[in-house]
């Protein structure tokens, strides 16, 4: 299969796949509610719906309100480029450094935050707040997560530690197991799940990712959603090929794609299964709680690069 | 009705009038403040009610009563200051605290101004309503269309470097009832809060004495939607005693198997929903489930998920066959099961009780000067419970506990509704397996005797609920006010939020629950 196919087809993924795992989440929740929960396909209904309303934009609202969600969509999408999911080949090279990973999802954050304080609405602002405050002590995690794996890789280039972590002998890196469970803290963070959020509130006064998304409505709401729905596919991938990326296809050929497909499939369902379990367990956590859930992510982070280093 | 010596001897001076079962004391409105003082600090006594009448249309003039109540005798007093001339009356806010909501209704429906409140505002009614109509005067037609008038609604301000206000509502994401809540923050931290009600103002107690005598027993039902037995059953046990009417065991029986099944329901609920503000999906979703089963042993026990229209003056409308009366108990018992199932997880979770413990921790003596009751007061120790303090029907023939807490945070208020549930259930056992034979109602008479005053008092699942009705001197139902616990609950509740942060507001308003309709009428 030709490189360009491949490219196209990592490129594709996570837009068109992101909205089943929200899917998958919701109906896994429902059912552990012991309610039937619509089926896996209704956010991609759920988009077509918004995509086709029309909207209703506050006379307040600046430019940044009316951008953000192009900003953030195109930023997330940019993210999902370089990270690859089936194969270590055919993503965005040039973009392909993790840091740059990070900091392009920083945009959207950016934006997002900016779009809530814009209109000038409570919840907007205490929920940019909020969001301001979790991003913050996230992004120190993150760091640190990706220190470990830079140590143990020797390399910041995606695919590259993809490639090398797969190829190296289960002792070698061992001490990632600390910085998994740590990336996994970040990736419910940085995605508004339990316990930092709760994605399906109707209880606005304790919304932190919905909050800043408030006002919006229509294709814009939809251009919202998705990059949600995305940011969630560009981190599950990340969980995926940078710690456990065994059975990621190395070359073009047709089966060991196949397999790719199949291997990530497998991992991703355990990741959704992991935040379903989680969602359906546990309660939200008090806010003022949350900093120290994020500084074990940090310590456990750092305890796996002095592991490492030594 | 007996009262203590020490009690009399207070009153002893005044001129006393026994109007039905109730002693209905004349007091000049120099003295209000100190007899008023005396029963409720010395003597302990409760505020039931404080009620302006407009009795000009009989030759009288205005008049205000002051019902007390004596939970450990079972009794209530009343006193009666008339106005004359006046449309002023001493305020009896400085001494009885709690009084002071009663009073701003009174100046604001009536006209009549409390001299000497310290913080007089109108409520219930909007900034739009002009501020020379008074409603409840008996010159003022209830179909009036009055000008719409151009008012201010002031809120009380904090201010400071860093102080901020979040306005949320009237309309909430939610289906639930409209409210406005004012935050004073600094940061995440609530300073205060203050809420702004009367949304759903639909001048009920206006209607109470337009509508006809059939309807009046709707309206009743209809004045809280999730207490209709609370309610229709305050005013009927109002109404029957002030006429003297008998109700027949059976129907004593089943209006106190729907009461319970209405509490059992609403407690279901809440349980549910606090542990939905925790977002703890597993509790919710089970909890609404159970409650949902018991609405259905709602409908097949009266024909009506919400028991409207069973409770009718004199007794109940229908008969519930002894079949259905079996699968009832049958029914209770699985759902009592299945709740006992249930909360054996959701109390395993320590996450989210933790949760719960120390949120919206209530300032236990604003608590008490607000005159808090039911589920509140439960949770602060205080056992406020009109089953055993005013007992009525069939309770005190039956054997049930008052569940306390005593921290009075969110967990408190939802370990009392927990706690409560096994009573609730051991009650319907005990009511079920001891319905008599006999007929389901007493004959009421065609008129009601004059002048009148009574009080229809009964335990709604938020807590005691009172009608005080009184009749003019050809017997019609003059005035009727209506008193929803939410009624003093609303102003306790802002105390309970006050230094907690915002994300755990939802929390501390599920913990309460309080009905807006109920305080709106």
């Amino acid at each position: 299969m030709s490189l360009v196919f491949l490219t196209i087809l990592q490129i594709l993924i996570a837009p068109i796949a992101s909205p089943l795992c929200i899917g998958i989440i919701r109906k896994g929740k429902a059912l552990m509610q012991n309610r039937r929960g619509a089926s896996v396909w209704q956010p991609y209904r759920d988009l077509a719906k918004l995509m086709r309303k029309d909207e209703v934009i506050a006379y307040d609202a600046s430019w940044i309100f009316r951008c953000a969600p192009y900003i953030v969509f195109a930023a997330t999408l940019t993210a999902a480029t370089a990270v690859p999911v089936i194969s270590t080949l055919g993503t965005f090279t040039v973009i392909g450094d993790i840091l740059m990973v990070v900091y392009i999802l920083a945009i959207g954050t950016f934006f997002l935050a900016l779009a809530g304080l814009d209109v000038g609405t409570a919840f907007g602002g205490t929920g940019a707040s909020r969001e301001m405050t979790m991003a913050a002590l996230a992004e120190g995690a993150m760091i640190a997560v990706v220190i470990a794996v830079v140590v143990v890789t020797h390399s910041t280039h995606i695919t590259m530690m993809s490639a090398s972590i797969n190829g190296s002998t289960p002792l070698e890196i061992s001490p990632l197991v600390l910085a998994f469970a740590a990336f996994f803290i970040v990736l419910l963070c940085e995605n508004a799940r339990y316990p930092f959020d709760n994605p399906a509130t109707h209880l606005e006064l304790t919304m932190i990712h919905e909050a800043m998304i408030l006002e919006y409505s229509g294709k814009r709401l939809a251009l919202m959603e998705w990059a949600a729905a995305i940011k969630l596919f560009v981190f599950i991938s990340l969980a995926v090929n940078l710690f456990i990326p065994w059975g990621i296809a190395t070359t073009t050929g047709g089966g060991t794609l196949l397999i790719g497909v199949a291997a990530f499939a497998i991992k991703a369902l355990v990741i959704l299964l992991s935040i379903i379990f989680i969602e359906s367990w546990m309660p939200k956590l008090r806010f003022f709680r949350l900093p120290d859930l994020l500084f074990t992510a940090v310590v456990m982070a750092v305890i796996s690069v002095v592991i490492t280093v030594f | 009705m007996t009262f203590r010596a020490s009690v009399l001897n207070i009153l002893n001076d005044f001129p006393r009038a026994s109007r039905g079962e109730v002693p209905v004391y004349t007091v000049p409105a120099l003295d209000i403040r100190t007899v008023a003082s005396c029963l409720y600090h010395d003597e302990k006594l409760l505020l039931m009610s404080v009620v302006a009448a407009d009795e000009r249309p009989g030759g009288g003039s205005f008049c205000v009563y002051y019902s007390f109540g004596d939970p450990t005798h079972h009794a209530v007093l009343v006193l009666r200051v008339v106005l004359g001339e006046a449309t002023t009356f001493p305020s009896i806010v400085h001494e009885v605290h709690e009084a002071s909501w009663y009073e701003k209704e009174i100046y604001t429906l009536f006209g009549l101004t409390p001299e000497g409140h310290p913080h007089l505002q109108r409520v219930l009614v909007h900034e739009n309503w002009p501020t020379d109509a008074f409603p409840l005067r008996k010159d003022f037609s209830w179909d009036t269309r009055p000008e719409m008038a151009d008012g201010v609604f002031e809120f009380s301000r904090v201010e400071g470097e860093g102080i901020y206000e979040v306005p949320v509502g009237p309309i909430h994401a939610g289906i639930i009832e409209p409210g406005h809540f004012r935050f004073s923050m600094i940061g995440e931290e609530i300073i205060q809060l203050e809420a702004r009600l009367g949304y759903v103002h639909k001048g009920s107690e206006k209607l109470f004495e337009t509508l006809p005598f059939e309807k009046k027993v709707q309206l009743a039902e209809r004045i809280s939607g999730d207490s209709s037995i609370g309610h229709v059953l305050a005013f009927c046990q109002g109404v029957e005693s002030m006429a003297n009417v008998s109700v027949p065991a059976r129907a004593q029986h089943i209006r106190v198997l729907c009461a319970e099944l209405e509490r059992l329901a609403n407690h279901m609920n809440d349980i549910g929903l606090i542990m939905l503000g925790t977002a703890y999906n597993f509790g919710s979703s089970q909890l609404a489930r159970i409650r949902e089963r018991v609405m259905l042993l709602n409908e097949r026990v009266t024909g009506h998920r919400y028991m409207r229209g069973m409770v009718v003056l004199g007794g109940i409308s229908r008969d519930v066959s002894d079949d259905v009366l079996a699968g009832a108990l049958r029914e209770l018992a699985h759902i009592h099961k299945d709740f006992n199932d249930v909360m054996r997880i959701c109390r395993g979770n320590i996450t989210m009780l933790n949760r719960l413990e120390g949120s919206g921790t209530i300032d236990r003596t604003a608590a008490i000067d607000h005159g808090i009751l039911g589920l509140g007061a439960k949770a602060i120790g205080i056992a406020r419970d009109a089953r055993k303090e005013f007992p009525y029907a069939v309770y005190p023939d039956l054997k049930f506990e008052i569940p306390l807490e005593e921290s009075g945070d969110v967990y408190a208020r939802w370990m009392v509704r927990v706690r409560e549930v096994p009573e609730v259930f051991s009650i319907l056992d005990q009511v079920i397996r001891s319905i008599p034979s006999g007929s389901l109602r007493g004959d009421m008479p065609a008129a009601l005797p004059p002048n009148m005053i009574s009080h229809g008092i009964s335990e709604g699942w938020r807590g005691t609920i009172v009608h005080t009705i009184l009749t003019d001197n050809q017997g019609i139902i003059t005035r009727v006010q209506v008193r929803d616990p939410s009624f003093l609950n609303w102003h306790a509740f802002g105390y309970a939020a006050k230094g907690g942060v915002l994300l755990d507001f939802p929390l501390i308003n599920k913990s309460f629950n309080l009905s807006y309709s109920g305080y709106d009428r």
